[in-house]
C-alpha cells in the first residue's frame, strides 16, 4: 500500500513537473533562418498542443499555421548547460490572446515580421517560447519573444520563472498553514463534540442491549 | 468574447482566494486575542469576560486597516496581467 501511494504520489508530481515544462517560458539562442506559413490539418491527438479560437468562434480542424525556423544552441539540462553543437529547430508563432496559456500574447503578425527580418541577417537571437518540439505528432514550441543579441555566450537569467517558482513556495507553505488552522480550528472542535456524541449513544445502546440481554436471559 | 470569460472566471476564482485569506486572517487574530486573555489571566474561568475580549479586539481589528489589505488581492493579479500583456506585445 505504501508503495502504490509512494508510485501515485510520484506519478502526480511527474505530470505537474511536466505540464510546468510546457508551460513556463523558456529561452534559445538560435539563428533565425527563414519564415513560413503552412496549412496544419490538426488531429484530436495534437489539437491540444496549439492555440484555441476564441471564444464563440468555430475551432476548424484546418488552418494556417505561421512558423519560425532556425539554426538552435543545443544545451542540456533544461538549457543551463550549453553545448557547442547546433541543430534545427522550429517554432509556432500563434497569438494565445486570452486563453491558455496566460501570456495574452496578440502581436503574432508583427512578431513574423521580426522574424522575417532576422531571417536577413546572421544575427544571433535570444527566443523566449514556451511548448514542446515533437515530430511524431507535429508539434512546435510557440515563440513569444524575440530579442538580438550579441553573442551566442550571451548570459541568461529567467527572471520570470525564479519568480515563479518562490510565488509557488509561498503560495503552498501559505495553503498548508491555512489548511492547519482550519483543522485546528473548525475541524477538530467538531470532531471532538462527535465523538463525544457517538460515546454517549454507543454507552446508551451497550445499556440499552444489556437490558434485552437481561429480559431474555431471564427466560 | 474570451476576454469577457477570462474576467468572469479570474474575478470568480479571485473571490475564492479573497474569502479563504479573509477567513484564515480572522482566525489567526482571534486565536492570538484568546491566548494572550489567557496569558494575561491564567486560571480564570470568567468565560464571559474572555468572550468580550476577543469580540472587541475582533472589532478593532475589522475596524483597522490590515483587513483592507487582502483586497489587494484582486488588484495584484489584474496588474500582473495587464504588465505581462504590455511586456509580451512590444517588440
Amino acid at each position: 500500500m505504501a508503495r502504490v501511494k509512494f508510485v501515485l504520489r510520484l506519478l502526480v508530481l511527474g505530470f505537474f513537473a511536466l505540464f510546468l515544462h510546457y508551460v513556463l517560458p523558456q529561452h534559445d539562442i538560435v539563428k533565425v533562418t527563414s519564415t513560413e506559413v503552412i496549412r496544419t490539418d490538426f488531429s484530436s491527438i495534437n489539437r491540444i498542443f496549439f492555440a484555441q479560437a476564441d471564444s464563440g468562434a468555430a475551432n476548424p480542424d484546418v488552418r494556417d499555421l505561421r512558423l519560425i525556423n532556425a539554426q538552435k544552441q543545443n544545451t542540456f539540462l533544461l538549457g543551463f548547460v550549453r553545448r557547442d553543437s547546433s541543430s534545427v529547430m522550429v517554432y509556432r508563432n500563434e497569438d494565445t490572446g486570452w486563453i491558455w496559456p496566460p501570456y495574452f500574447k496578440f502581436n503574432s503578425a508583427d512578431l513574423q515580421a521580426v522574424a522575417a527580418n532576422l531571417a536577413r541577417g546572421d544575427d544571433w537571437v535570444v527566443i523566449t517560447r514556451y511548448g514542446w518540439r515533437n515530430r511524431w505528432i507535429s508539434i512546435y514550441p510557440n515563440v513569444v519573444k524575440m530579442r538580438v543579441v550579441d553573442g551566442p555566450d550571451v548570459r541568461i537569467i529567467p527572471w520570470f520563472n525564479i519568480g515563479f517558482f518562490i510565488f509557488l513556495l509561498v503560495a503552498m507553505l501559505f495553503i498548508r498553514a491555512m489548511w492547519r488552522q482550519f483543522w485546528e480550528r473548525a475541524v477538530d472542535p467538531l470532531m471532538d463534540s462527535a465523538t463525544h456524541r457517538i460515546d454517549r449513544t454507543q454507552a446508551n445502546l451497550a445499556e440499552r442491549r444489556g437490558r434485552w440481554a437481561r429480559w431474555f436471559g431471564r427466560k | 468574447m474570451a476576454f469577457i470569460k477570462l474576467a468572469i472566471f479570474g474575478f470568480i476564482a479571485l473571490t475564492v482566494v479573497y474569502w479563504s485569506i479573509a477567513l484564515y486572517a480572522r482566525s489567526v487574530r482571534k486565536e492570538r486575542l484568546e491566548k494572550s486573555f489567557d496569558a494575561a489571566n491564567p486560571g480564570t474561568a470568567d468565560k464571559a469576560a474572555r468572550d468580550a475580549f476577543v469580540a472587541q479586539g475582533m472589532a478593532a481589528y475589522q475596524a483597522s486597516f490590515r483587513p483592507k489589505l487582502i483586497g489587494l488581492v484582486y488588484v495584484v493579479p489584474t496588474l500582473a496581467v495587464a504588465i505581462i500583456a504590455y511586456l509580451i506585445n512590444t517588440n
